[in-house]
């Protein structure tokens, strides 16, 4: 696209960078930074940090159960799935000029990070891009096995697929702002609540 | 240990007793201190405002002057002349006859504070001063030259004193050099920041180690009608 | 829109400081930022090596940028994206009108990019007929409001909620309310129907990956995420300094921006987009389209000095430490970039002649060097420009002057004479007359340190 134009630009980038100086050199390494050790607790470090930042989690083997409850205590009625096979019975997957008219969304999250109360949507594994942003309520469930201790951790997991999937998404909370006088506000265009359920059965 | 005193030219023209203290200060702990009456100015002001030419003209005589010591150190109470010394190695960079030579100057260039504490090791120079007082980092030292807990150890070994830490003590005093003139509504706008805190703090004396914050808070605290003293750390650490 | 400009930056700073509304919110918002960035990255016990790891990863792509910029686009090609090169704010406006024509484009919505004000993307549109929407809540105020942003991450923040309500009651027939989550309702349900509706998604890019072709994207409010995912064409746009070399790196970086802009650990949310779906039934839109702008970048690459400019991350960390940026706000700088890195990129990019105040506006304090998470050498910067523009643009006064004051200086006998001089002449120098505005002036000494130390 546009050849002129990128030829332009790198012959520019290549002219300016020969007319220079190198810069003063500095240690480009291959190592990480050392990471401070963690705990090996990650679910509870996990739900620690997503409440931190306004997250529900409910740690359970029974995850239905617990889904039950939480949309009983919503009292709500639309509520949209993605189609991850153990939603089914809970919702509808939206078409798609109706994801706007639901109250809850309900999806999986493909991992975790615990350092960050972190979930990792992977939207080349299941239909989550929508369903988890667009109703005002998100309720994710993970596998206690996926929750990884760092950011380190979890990019190196997505990295080690074939390929590296289009669209994944990391959500730490619930949507918010503090645009109007530095007040925070929770809940703006993404979801106002995210509910967590980690499943320890897995 | 002898040291030549590099007095700056702001000290030599509008706080001689700056240049006075350091000297005595610098006695009482054993040195010898000569002046070398060549000097003139370090250059600052020039490469601060973007004149390199002027600025590598005045500082090669800076150079020229002091590599000739064979004094142990050069010694300023001025944070930011020391580290405009130590900044002649940008000024020189891609000049191989001066870039040494700066290079040279500069590591036996020290702040009074810096040389007291970091080479003569000596923390209480037996200085006593009744009152109240806090300390404002100026920029250049506390930057440039990590001096933050030097002068405070200093202070602290001064009797009589009741030192006071600074809310946002290493807040700029909004003097900036030719800032403070080229933007002087912005200079006191920032300025006046320091001041509400140095009136919070309750102090007789707020002690600085450049001439340059002092003259810049002085005049805000005098043109305010305040009480509050403005003392540069040699003049406090030669008080008995 | 009434830009203020930078060369008027004087003007336009007295202005600010007289504005008693700016300041307190000015003050409210650099403290709390300022705090909170603190506290983030002192629970980081590693956050200096974080720091020089990121300058170290920065410094290796921009000195081979062509390298980086290639294979950035080879993967993202690679992957179904297709890429765009502008070689300025004029082509890039026009490329993307183009791609909105050629969609019959009625709806654009549009996350934060600081890219896009820079080459002043949505007059553009504007002009050309299209309807553009920010739905950041901090831009979509000053959309309705008109005006520049004047932080980088809070663009809203010289505003108060009261005179928020107002534009919304004006501007969307609001009931008039002070309550801010009111506020933010509306917004959010008047923006939803432009997200439904929407047939072009346009975004920035915080960075891009070399190795895999994927663009990541941070924010806190959603908006980023609806603007990407549900219009048939999402448009990116980046600068072409945006690039950093491995996935693995996003490690650092994610420690480091979040922190630093706002004291977060994280933000809400980061979305890592490689490419185009895989399948056409597949969520999503159907074409993604990476516009690489220059507009001036690649000229900072010259010298070792100016090339640390591309370093920034755009985290606004330095705006927060700036003592000069907390008195009067970003508007006064005249440009989509204010603060100390502002002071520096604006006149790069604008050219020095279209903002030679600003690396002025500054006293070295060196606050801004400190707090930057890649370690940019910013008062540096400034002096670099400074020299640049004595040599250019300098007044003939002041070159002057500085010819004089060498001349003093290296003479013993001139400097002595000086002395006596200023003596006499202090009070009615203009030097003195700017100190005096608001300070008193400290005479010289009627016996120099030097005659003293004669007479001992």
């Amino acid at each position: 696209m546009n050849n002129e134009a990128r030829q332009v630009i790198l012959d520019s980038i290549r002219g300016h960078l020969a007319a220079s100086l190198p810069s003063e050199p500095q240690a480009f390494a291959n190592e990480r930074p050392s990471e401070p050790s963690l705990p090996a607790n990650v679910c509870g470090l996990f739900k620690e940090n997503l409440e931190s930042v306004a997250g529900h989690c409910f740690i359970t083997t029974d995850v239905a159960d617990v889904l039950r409850q939480i949309i009983t205590d919503l009292r709500v009625q639309r509520i949209a799935i993605s189609d991850a096979p153990q939603l089914a019975e809970f919702g509808v997957l939206p078409g798609a000029d109706d994801i706007f008219n639901f109250d809850v969304g309900i999806t999986t999250a493909q991992a975790a990070i615990a350092e960050t109360g972190t979930l990792v949507l992977d939207s080349s594994c299941e239909r989550n891009r929508l369903v988890s942003v667009v109703p005002p309520v998100h309720i994710a469930i993970v596998p206690a096995s996926r929750i990884c201790a760092t950011l380190a951790d979890v990019l190196a997991i997505l990295q080690s697929a074939p390929e590296l999937s289009p669209v994944i998404t990391f959500i730490t909370g619930p949507s918010r702002t503090a645009d109007i006088e530095l007040t925070l506000t929770i809940g703006v265009h993404g979801p106002k609540e995210l509910y967590v359920i980690v499943d320890e059965s897995t | 240990m002898k040291v030549s005193l590099f007095v700056t030219c702001l000290v030599d023209q509008l706080w001689t007793s700056i240049g006075v203290s350091s000297v005595e200060v610098l006695r009482r702990v054993g040195c010898e201190v000569e002046f070398d009456r060549r000097q003139t100015c370090c250059a600052q002001p020039a490469y601060n405002t973007g004149y390199l030419k002027e600025a590598r003209q005045v500082a090669r005589r800076f150079i020229s002057i002091f590599e000739e010591s064979n004094a142990d150190a050069i010694v300023s109470p001025s944070g930011s002349c020391t580290a405009m010394v130590h900044h002649y190695e940008q000024l020189f960079a891609a000049d191989p006859e001066w870039l040494p030579r700066a290079r040279a100057v500069a590591a036996k260039t020290h702040e009074l504070s810096s040389f007291l504490i970091r080479v003569l090791k000596v923390e209480d120079v037996g200085a006593s001063w009744k009152g109240r007082l806090t300390w404002h980092d100026a920029c250049h030292g506390l930057r440039d030259l990590n001096l933050k807990s030097e002068p405070r150890t200093l202070i602290r070994n001064v009797r009589g004193a009741e030192f006071v830490e600074l809310e946002h003590a290493d807040a700029c005093c909004g003097f900036g050099g030719t800032f403070s003139v080229k933007y002087p509504e912005i200079s006191v706008a920032i300025l006046d920041q320091k001041i509400d805190a140095i009136e919070r703090a309750g102090v007789d004396a707020v002690v600085s180690g450049d001439a340059s914050c002092l003259m810049q808070i002085g005049g805000r605290l005098s043109r305010k009608g305040s009480n509050v003293q403005t003392m540069h750390l040699a003049e406090l650490l030669s008080r008995r | 829109m009434n830009h203020l400009s930078s060369e008027t930056f004087r003007e336009n700073a007295r202005a600010a400081l007289a504005d008693v509304h700016l300041r307190g919110a000015l003050k409210n918002a650099t403290s709390l930022f300022g705090e909170r960035r603190k506290s983030a990255a002192a629970s980081l016990p590693n956050w200096e090596e974080l720091r020089n790891q990121a300058r170290a990863i920065k410094d290796e792509v921009l000195s081979h940028l062509d390298k980086y910029l290639e294979e950035f686009v080879r993967a993202a090609e690679s992957r179904g994206a297709k890429i765009h090169w502008a070689r300025d704010a004029a082509e890039a406006n026009a490329i993307i009108c183009g791609l909105a024509a050629e969609r019959k484009a009625r709806v654009i919505v549009k996350s934060k990019s600081m890219t896009t004000e820079e080459t002043h993307l949505n007059a553009a549109l504007e002009a050309a007929g299209l309807q553009v929407v920010e739905t950041d809540l901090g831009e979509y105020i000053i959309q309705l409001a008109d005006e520049p942003p004047s932080h980088i991450i809070a663009p809203a923040i010289h505003k108060t909620r009261g005179q928020v309500a107002e534009l919304f009651t004006s501007e969307l027939g609001m009931p008039p309310t002070d309550d801010i989550a009111q506020l933010t309702s509306t917004a959010r349900a008047t923006l939803r129907d432009r997200f439904a509706a929407a047939d072009v998604g346009i975004s920035g890019v915080n960075f891009a990956i070399a190795e895999t072709g994927t663009i990541v994207i941070v924010e806190n409010e959603g908006n980023i995420r609806l603007t990407t995912s549900l219009p048939r064409l999402h448009i990116a746009v980046m600068g072409i300094e945006k690039v950093i070399p491995r996935f693995a790196d996003l490690d650092v970086f994610l420690k480091l921006l979040p922190r630093s802009g706002t004291g977060q650990r994280l933000t809400t949310y980061q979305s890592f987009i490689t490419g185009t779906k895989r399948h056409a039934t597949d969520e999503g839109p159907d074409d993604v389209h990476i516009l690489l702008l220059d507009n001036g970048r690649s000229r900072m690459l010259a010298h070792p000095v100016t090339r640390q400019s591309l370093a920034c991350i755009r985290c606004g960390a330095c705006l927060n430490a700036c003592p000069v940026y907390q008195q009067v706000g970003g508007h006064a700088y005249g440009s989509v970039y204010p603060g100390p890195i502002g002071s520096v990129i604006t006149p790069q990019l604008m050219g020095i002649e279209k903002a030679s105040q600003l690396p002025y506006a500054s006293s070295l304090c060196g606050a801004c060097r400190e707090v930057c998470p890649v370690k940019i050498d910013i008062p540096r910067l400034l002096l670099h420009l400074r020299g640049e523009i004595s040599e250019r643009k300098g007044s003939a006064a002041e070159r002057l002057a500085f010819k004089l004051w060498a001349r003093v200086m290296m003479s013993p006998a001139l400097y002595k004479m000086s002395s006596l001089v200023g003596r006499v002449l202090q009070r009615v120098m203009p030097i003195s007359r700017a100190w005096t505005s608001g300070r008193d002036l400290r005479p010289i000494e009627s016996k120099s340190f030097h005659e003293l130390w004669s007479d001992e």
